[in-house]
């Protein structure tokens, strides 16, 4: 059997506070496959963004391991040093966040540039052409040349997802994407998340506190209180739930 | 009583005639904006100078046109017509849009109320990226360039954490340290404190008045009364169009669209050292705003010698006590040892915007009976109807 592309073992994470330890992980275990959509639900403070800096090694943790299955054998996230783990990001995870963080004296295109440039995994002509072709995937070819001043928070939020996919990671980390959009312009953001799984074989793993968002993922898994607690059916997957990769 | 020389005024053109020391200058702004209902018009002339080394804040209501008004000094948005100057250089003239922005790179640093770091990088490496982009300092002085400016702000413990990992205020202060990456002359800076508590906040408004004292100048739209306050200038927008700075100090409760309405209404006077402004015993026609220099109140005492009961600067107002009591002048108003510019609005204006002001009307009354009490002024016109 393949391995799981993400897989955690035991994961611990605990904060040193003024108040005294708080256990913001307890031992989790969870395996997630290549080509899943798998959705991260639970009250606010429960441990869902935690749990997301763990897989893609944002935050550190106390116990436990982390072992990303992309490429060339299996990585431990937490055992490699802090620039390698950097490096590794850049290439193999894509993250978005509520908030848009687009730089606002770039254009778009140029926007979605920067991360391949500072890759250097593209020559500067390819890293413009595949911005482009992004920026397409958004449907936002047409703005590439404005600044994000002039576009929509949504259109924004687009070019951000089309920015953390730049270097064609594997694996996209999002936490709370549609969090500040309203309910049309998040139906958009997961419109392109659909694609994203179906047509082009990413993973992705988003964080909600929204259950009513459950239907769209083809597994969403609960959190209580910093622990897994199971999987939550949705009655009417958007996504056939036997995605097969499709990853080149 | 002489006739003053009168012309229609506007603080901000007058600053921008002599302005070689301007960092900013807008002659005629005007941009329109077409959509489906038809055309826009958001800022309709727009003049405005600041100078060096201010620390100006920008207010107005949501729509008046405070954002576009920045996105004309950033090189971010075209004016439909008018000229921008900054730092020297006309932006809008003669340069392609990548020469503007790397121009912006240099020029310009800009802080927005959603922080806009990379969520990929560290702070440290956020803070480099404007270094790298305009190819400004050697690539081996950038890191430690950086990390002196997370110091400054207070930050260098957090260089190597992502953005996510450190508090909304600590993203929104590195955020500032990267708009100062390349040392420029000019921030800018739009709801920078919008998002964050109050103490947040402070440090940063502290934060820019550390760059003011070096010399920066900081143009800052704002909703926080308490940020206002510790800027240079304010500079109030109405539907498009810039309030006279004067007005706006002089009376503070006016609504803004009374306020502009004064600012097309007003003409500004001028006097010359211990010119009379106002005689005793005339009949008060304007109430008068000073602009600048200082004027001196004057009674009469039994004996008819003059006592200077009272200097009032910029910012202050007289003529106030006849236009709402009535009669003739009790005292003589003339100008001080300097030359002295007044703003002086026609009578029937000034008591019309009071009628429909009564927050500014009782502001201003209260004012009169602190002058009276202040300088025992027995009112005799009161006592005599």
């Amino acid at each position: 059997m393949e391995p799981s592309l993400i897989e955690l073992k035991n994961v611990s994470k605990t904060y040193s506070t003024a108040a005294g330890d708080f256990a913001a992980l307890k031992n989790v275990n969870l395996k997630i496959n290549a080509g899943e959509f798998v959705g991260i639900v639970g009250k606010s403070g429960a441990g869902k963004s935690t749990l997301l800096n763990m897989i893609n090694g944002v935050d550190l943790l106390t116990e436990g391991e982390v072992i990303v299955n992309d490429g060339g054998g299996g990585i431990s996230v937490h055992r490699m040093t802090e620039d390698q783990r950097a490096l590794w990001r850049g290439r193999n995870m894509g993250v978005v966040y509520q908030s848009f963080q687009l730089l606002p004296m770039l254009t778009l295109v140029e926007n979605i540039t920067l991360p391949m440039d500072l890759s250097e995994n593209f020559k500067p002509r390819e890293s413009r052409d595949r911005a482009m072709q992004l920026l397409q995937m958004v449907e936002l070819e047409e703005h590439a040349d404005k600044l994000p001043a002039f576009i929509s928070g949504g259109q924004q939020q687009r070019v951000a997802i089309a920015r953390a996919l730049a270097n064609d990671p594997a694996i996209l980390a999002a936490d709370e994407p549609t969090g500040s959009l309203d309910s049309l312009t998040a139906d958009h953001i997961f419109e392109v998340f659909e694609h994203l799984v179906t047509d082009q074989g990413k993973t992705i793993v988003m964080v909600t506190h929204d259950l009513g968002l459950t239907s769209r993922f083809s597994r969403s898994i609960k959190i209580v209180d910093g622990e897994l607690a199971g999987e939550v059916d949705s009655d009417e997957p958007k996504i056939d739930k036997t995605i097969r990769r499709r990853r080149k | 009583m002489k006739t003053p020389r009168t012309r229609p005024t506007n603080d901000t053109v007058r600053n921008t005639a002599a302005s070689s020391d301007a960092m900013i200058q807008l002659h005629g702004v005007v941009k329109r904006f077409s959509n489906a209902a038809g055309e826009f018009t958001v800022l309709k002339g727009v003049d405005l100078a600041i100078k060096r080394g201010e620390f100006v804040s920008i207010v107005g209501k949501s729509g008046s046109g405070k954002s576009t008004l920045l996105n004309m000094v950033t090189g971010i948005d075209h004016p439909s017509d008018g000229q921008v100057v900054v730092n020297g250089t006309d932006i809008y003239t003669g340069m392609t849009e990548s020469q503007r922005s790397n121009w912006r790179g240099r020029n310009l640093g800009i802080v927005f109320q959603f922080f806009q770091l990379l969520p990929m990088l560290t702070l440290l490496e956020n803070v480099m990226l404007p270094m790298d982009y305009v190819d400004m300092y050697d690539f081996d002085e950038r890191p430690a360039r950086a990390m002196e400016l997370l110091k400054l702000v207070g930050l260098e413990k957090f260089a190597n954490k992502l953005p996510i990992l450190v508090s909304t205020g600590q993203q929104q202060l590195a955020a500032i340290a990267r708009a100062m990456a390349c040392d420029p002359p000019l921030l800018i800076a739009d709801e920078p404190t919008g998002n964050l508590d109050t103490r947040s906040a402070d440090t940063i408004i502290q934060l820019f008045e550390h760059f003011v004292s070096l010399g920066k100048t900081i143009v800052m739209v704002t909703h926080d009364p308490s940020l206002t306050s510790r800027t240079h200038r304010n500079i109030i927008l109405s539907d498009g169009e810039l309030i006279n700075e004067t007005i706006a100090i002089s009376l503070p409760q006016l609504r803004h669209r009374h306020m502009l309405e004064f600012t097309k209404l007003v003409e500004e006077r001028m006097y010359q050292p211990h010119e009379t402004i106002i005689s005793r015993n005339e009949s008060v026609g304007y109430f008068f705003m000073i602009r600048r220099g200082e004027v001196e109140v004057i009674l009469q005492d039994k004996k008819k010698r003059e006592n200077v009961i009272s200097r009032l600067s910029n910012g202050e107002f007289f003529g106030e006590m006849e236009l709402l009591r009535g009669g003739k002048s009790i005292a003589n108003v003339r100008a001080g040892s300097g030359p002295v510019e007044v703003l002086a609005l026609p009578r029937a204006d000034f008591i019309r915007v009071m009628n429909e002001s009564p927050i500014t009307a009782e502001a201003v009354a209260k004012i009169v009976q602190k002058r009276l009490d202040k300088h025992r002024v027995a009112d005799y016109r009161s006592a005599s109807r």
